[in-house]
């Protein structure tokens, strides 16, 4: 028996974040004994800095371009029997999801997506976010194989030391399954606003109204760096553009402080804001999932607070 | 000539986000004057299919909905947009359902007769991601997740993928597929009179899960979530909340 760790890609290359994948397959090493193994699913996003002695690394004979959900799962799935995989580890993004799921029907195996921790003890217990990250759901896995994806940002990154590329297991595809190349198109990224900026101001679908946006603009203007963004429902209804949005399928930031207003915090939109040193969140709701990963909270309603909050700086300074 | 395309949108109705919820035995129960909705991205899903019947490319919509007595609503709400017929297979409620088990009762009912089968990417409320995958890896059909934008030529879609901020991808994918859209190009649209009218005297078949099917729910329970900071409550009145902010962001030399 063993795990089996799924690369993810980002920019076409390998996603950094496929090291935390590895902290939580040691987590389960390290209670089963089982050896880990590193599945890179293509061949030219330079996997190589992820092969390592502690690990057996195979690498699918496929190119990026050639990408499709089908084929992915039908050698996956191949490689998952004959190293007799218990426990098959995915990133959750949108590239990775779309076919790891699929896998489950393969092997016959359930798939539990999104987790963000795992405990270790008599039973493998999973948690992952649900009802809108109001919850938790707490998942004991009674029977292997299990497929999981995880949670970028909720594991420590594992630190590969030998990096050795000799023994790399090959997966021959046959040319038949190679399919007409795919596009992938990189969006005009001149816009580094978020990347720059000190302050970041984030709009939920509490803000109600394109027209409400203008508040925020507003609130933002009041520091010297700042930059508006929105979660994914704020873009989705064309308030903000999508190189505004923060979260799994948009940015991730990293500023000093992030204020979060309206923002209910779902996984998919905390993911995204992790790296920033304070969070501050105000909210109408005190339940509001968002004031668990927050520094600092206010619950009021925005429309209240906000314009007075703008007063006392312009009185103040 | 391009035979005209059958479609089928599955539709989750979730509880409104706003719907508070408490904890009865390590098990979430809604308030009862919870609001439920069509799940934001099959409203979007809907949308997409209704844009092709719009260019009169289809034969039919047909929807479809797992869950108890409630989801006609969403359902009714699904033929007042457009949709042609609606389905309801009828199962004591659908919270713990696991989306393998889900996906196997959409697959039983649609055996091959779809040449599109549209879904959302996710619901808002359990987060799955994995019902459109599953079902069409149980059909063996084509599929593409994450859609931003599709465009049918022949018998092929072409499909924009959203990858993040930066990056997507577009390719194609063959007939018969499945498609679980992110977000549509067009804004779901609000029923018209006609539609309206129409729905209301409509019926909506109901139809009793094949207990073939294990409905498995998932071994689980649920807490409140895990606080990875300790928030820290501004309280006091507002003008107090305001100044103590202002400290804070002042100590963090941003203001």
């Amino acid at each position: 028996m063993s795990i089996l760790v799924i690369a993810d890609v980002k920019n076409r290359t390998v996603n950094p974040s496929t090291l935390e994948m590895l902290s939580a397959a040691k987590e389960i090493a390290n209670k089963n004994n089982m050896p880990i193994y590193i599945l890179i699913p293509f061949g030219n996003i330079s996997g190589d800095s992820y092969c390592s002695n502690e690990f057996k690394t195979c690498v699918l004979d496929l190119d990026i371009e050639q990408y499709r959900a089908l084929i992915l799962v039908k050698y996956i799935s191949t490689v998952i029997r004959e190293i007799n995989a218990s426990y098959i580890i995915g990133l959750h993004t949108p590239f990775s999801i779309d076919y790891i799921p699929a896998l489950s029907v393969e092997i016959n195996a359930q798939c539990v997506t999104q987790i963000h921790s795992l405990d270790v003890s008599e039973y493998i217990t999973v948690t992952r976010g649900s009802h809108a990250g109001k919850l938790d759901q707490h998942i004991v896995i009674n029977e292997t194989p299990i497929i999981v994806t995880v949670l970028p940002g909720s594991f420590e990154p594992y630190t590969i030391t030998d990096v050795q590329t000799k023994e790399i297991m090959i997966i021959h595809i046959p040319e038949k399954d190679k399919h007409a190349y795919c596009n992938f198109i990189t969006k005009d990224s001149k816009d580094t606003s978020l990347d720059e900026a000190d302050v970041i101001v984030g709009a939920g679908k509490g803000i109600g109204s394109r027209e409400n946006l203008n508040l925020i603009f507003e609130f933002a203007k009041v520091f010297p760096h700042s930059a508006v963004a929105g979660s994914r429902i704020v873009c989705d209804y064309g308030w903000l553009p999508y190189s505004k949005q923060i979260g799994i399928t948009g940015k991730s930031i990293a500023p000093k402080v992030y204020i979060a207003c309206a923002i209910s915090g779902s996984s998919q939109h905390v993911a995204g804001i992790k790296g920033a040193k304070t969070i501050i969140a105000i909210n109408k709701d005190p339940y509001a999932p968002i004031f668990n990963v927050s520094h600092y909270g206010v619950v009021a309603d925005i429309f209240e607070f906000i314009p007075q909050f703008i007063d006392f700086v312009q009185n103040n300074t | 000539m391009l035979t005209k395309l059958k479609i089928l949108v599955c539709i989750k109705q979730v509880p409104d986000t706003n719907a508070s919820l408490c904890l009865n035995n390590g098990m979430p129960e809604y308030d009862e004057k919870t609001v439920y909705v069509i799940n934001r991205y099959d409203e979007y899903a809907l949308e997409e299919a209704l844009q092709l019947k719009d260019r009169d490319l289809t034969a039919y919509i047909h929807t479809i909905s797992v869950g108890p007595g409630r989801v006609q609503k969403a359902l009714r709400r699904s033929l007042e947009m457009g949709a042609d017929e609606a389905f309801h297979i009828q199962t004591q409620d659908d919270g713990l359902n696991t989306p393998y088990v889900i996906a196997q009762t959409i697959t039983q009912f649609a055996q091959h007769t779809y040449d599109i089968i549209f879904t959302g990417v996710m619901s808002e409320d359990a987060m799955n991601q994995q019902t459109g995958q599953l079902i069409a890896a149980m059909l063996g059909y084509n599929y593409a997740t994450g859609v931003t934008e599709l465009s049918l030529i022949q018998n092929t879609i072409t499909v924009t993928r959203e990858l993040d901020a930066q990056e997507s991808l577009i390719y194609d994918v063959p007939i018969p597929c499945v498609i679980s859209v992110q977000s549509s190009t067009q804004k779901p649209r609000y029923p018209s009179l006609s539609n309206v009218l129409r729905a209301r005297k409509q019926e909506i078949a109901i139809i009793k899960p094949d207990l073939a099917i294990p409905f498995a729910q998932t071994k689980c329970h649920f807490t409140m979530p895990q606080k990875t900071t300790q928030c820290k409550f501004i309280e006091g009145s507002m003008l107090k909340k305001v100044t103590e902010l202002y400290s804070i962001l002042h100590k963090n030399a941003v203001l």
